[in-house]
């Protein structure tokens, strides 16, 4: 006979219920933001791409620990976060790639956003292929295109990097398919042909953890389609140093290097906890963090 | 020449002229769900996991017996253990709080469309639509009038979510044997009597399925909602694909299927209970 029960039930759930709305409405009030004493909130959003990971983190640690800021951090799409940073709902972006794989974003959304220069320079896009493959440069590969099965394993359709390898198609004259898919699909199909030795060709970029993991090489690239190289920007919504002078110039200043960044990305790599490889990391290049922040006059 | 129809520039222009006029009200909703949202999650963190898991088993076992009892126990102590516990609270405040405001808006949509065609004919396609449009496609409109995070999140899955408790309810309704109805009309009884004394009871079976569906659908958009900073177990899943961490992507899949049948039986079972209480009157 459960039916009596069924009373039971009811009664618990809306009693658990009532219970959880009552303390919510206890702790729900919230802090009013900004208002005297509390800490100055920083919002930072951020893309599941581990060089951002590393960065966003890193900001984090030092404005939060060295600086007196609270800061909030979102992982999200990168679409949606140019859009709120751009409205101004969010402070800032640190992995903006420039001049060409963003570019799209910057033409949609640059009036609305500074641009406080960049955090890591010499970053790259272009063609990527295992090291056993043997040829060397984009020229070369008509000559192998049955190795590589007429493929160019690309990433999602409207990306900056996709525009510019059909450019590479067009101006070398190669004979080869670009295939749309997303991020993960390509380090999928990338992950697959090198457990099978096969050939493969991947639209790539770097910083990026695939070149932790398998040993990669890009193709050489004579024409320049893919641009000498990248820089990461951080880009922050348009008042940010009349409101928050001090955070501003604070990512001016940030600035990591391919070994920094390097050590960085793989000491979270290796843990679960982004923040805490961000905390031991700053513990072991104290000076450099330092230099960043900005001098109190 | 071929003129084409500017569709998608309508409807630029309508998200435009929103932002314009409405702001006022969206940052309104956003405040209330935000502090809504967040006093659930803080709730259900504040309590320790192990009184939830105690609970949710003893609800389990009220409504549907020992065996999901067990069952339910089983499969949140293995999220306690994958360590997945606070993504799954936020998680399950998100899902939560969507349903509760999808069955708040849907039921008494599904009764006005059961009791009158006209107004059936009009909703209709207007569900059509937001079951099957793809729901990537308002995530940058609902970044825009909410905000990143678990808001437009929330707005995004009621969207989704809300049809299933419409339809089975204007369905549950014109279910009720037309007998039935008719008796009731000849005892005199009004119109809202017929509702609340007649319709309504027959029909709770049908309507409760439209809950469970409503819930599992919430529960199928968290990766989606992940990509517009909503966190909870969707952001562990995305962090798994994204960076082809197989292992932990599949783990928080796991919680999100774990957490999908414990919801599902739970209210499956309540709408069972009902059905067979009906058989035995």
């Amino acid at each position: 006979m459960r039916n009596g029960f069924k009373k039971w039930t009811i009664l618990a759930i809306t009693a658990a219920l009532s219970l959880s709305l009552i303390l919510a409405s206890g702790c729900g009030a919230g802090k009013p933001a900004g208002q005297s004493g509390a800490k100055k909130e920083v919002k930072l959003g951020y893309v599941n791409w581990a060089e951002g990971v590393a960065m966003t983190n890193l900001a984090k640690v030092v404005l939060e620990d060295k600086m007196g800021y609270s800061v909030k951090i979102t992982m999200a799409d990168v679409a949606p976060i140019f859009t709120s940073v751009a409205n101004g709902d969010y402070d800032a972006f640190m992995d903006a790639w420039l001049p060409v794989t963003h570019e799209s974003y910057m033409k949609e959304y640059g009036a609305k956003l500074t641009d406080l220069g960049t955090n890591f320079e010499g970053a790259r896009i272009g063609l990527v292929v295992p090291e056993y493959v043997s040829i060397n440069s984009i020229e070369e590969m008509n000559g192998a295109k049955a190795k590589f099965d007429g493929k160019i394993i690309g990433i999602d359709s409207g990306a900056g990097i996709m525009k510019a390898t059909d450019k590479a198609i067009k101006d070398y004259g190669l004979g080869f398919k670009l295939i749309p898919g997303s991020g993960p699909a390509m380090t999928a199909a990338l992950k697959d042909a090198v457990e099978k030795k096969e050939w493969v060709a991947v639209t790539g970029w770097k910083p990026h953890w695939k070149f932790a993991r398998w040993k990669l090489k890009f193709l050489e690239d004579p024409k320049g389609i893919y641009g000498k190289v990248e820089n990461i920007h951080t880009v922050a919504r348009k008042d940010i140093e009349k409101d928050l002078p001090e955070v501003a110039q604070f990512l001016r200043n940030f600035k990591l290097n391919d070994q920094q960044l390097g050590s960085l990305m793989g000491l979270i790599a290796n843990s679960d906890d982004p923040l805490k490889s961000a905390r031991k990391w700053v513990k072991d290049n104290e000076k450099l963090v330092d230099s960043w922040i900005p001098k109190k006059k | 020449m071929m003129h084409t129809i500017p569709v998608g520039k309508v409807f630029e222009a309508i998200i435009i002229w929103l932002r314009a006029n409405f702001d006022g009200f969206f940052n309104l909703t956003r405040l209330g769900l935000t502090g809504f949202i967040d006093a659930f999650e803080n709730t259900l963190l504040f309590i320790p996991a192990v009184a939830i898991i105690a609970l949710l088993a003893v609800v389990a076992w009220r409504a549907a017996g020992r065996g999901i009892a067990i069952f339910t126990v089983l499969s949140m102590g293995l999220i306690y253990n994958m360590g997945l516990w606070p993504q799954t609270m936020q998680t399950l405040a998100l899902v939560l709080t969507s349903a509760i405001i999808a069955l708040i808006v849907g039921i008494p949509i599904g009764i006005c469309a059961a009791r009158n065609d006209k107004f059936d004919r009009m909703v209709r396609p207007l569900l059509d639509f937001m079951q099957t449009m793809p729901a990537f496609v308002y995530l940058i409109p609902a970044v825009l009038f909410f905000k990143l995070g678990k808001v437009p999140g929330a707005v995004a899955t009621v969207i989704f979510s809300m049809p299933p408790s419409v339809r089975l309810t204007n369905l549950g309704i014109r279910q009720v044997p037309h007998d039935v109805v008719e008796a009731a009309r000849s005892f005199g009884s009004t119109s809202r009597q017929l509702l609340f004394k007649i319709q309504l009871p027959i029909a709770i079976p049908t309507i409760l399925a439209g809950v469970n569906q409503t819930i599992m659908l919430s529960l199928s958009m968290v990766v989606i909602a992940a990509m517009i900073g909503a966190g909870g177990l969707g952001e562990e899943v995305l962090k798994g694909i994204t960076q082809l961490k197989i292992g932990r992507g599949f783990e928080s899949g796991v919680a999100v299927v774990l957490l999908a049948m414990v919801l599902d039986r739970i209210t499956q079972s309540l709408a069972n209970i009902n059905r067979r209480k009906n058989k035995q009157a």
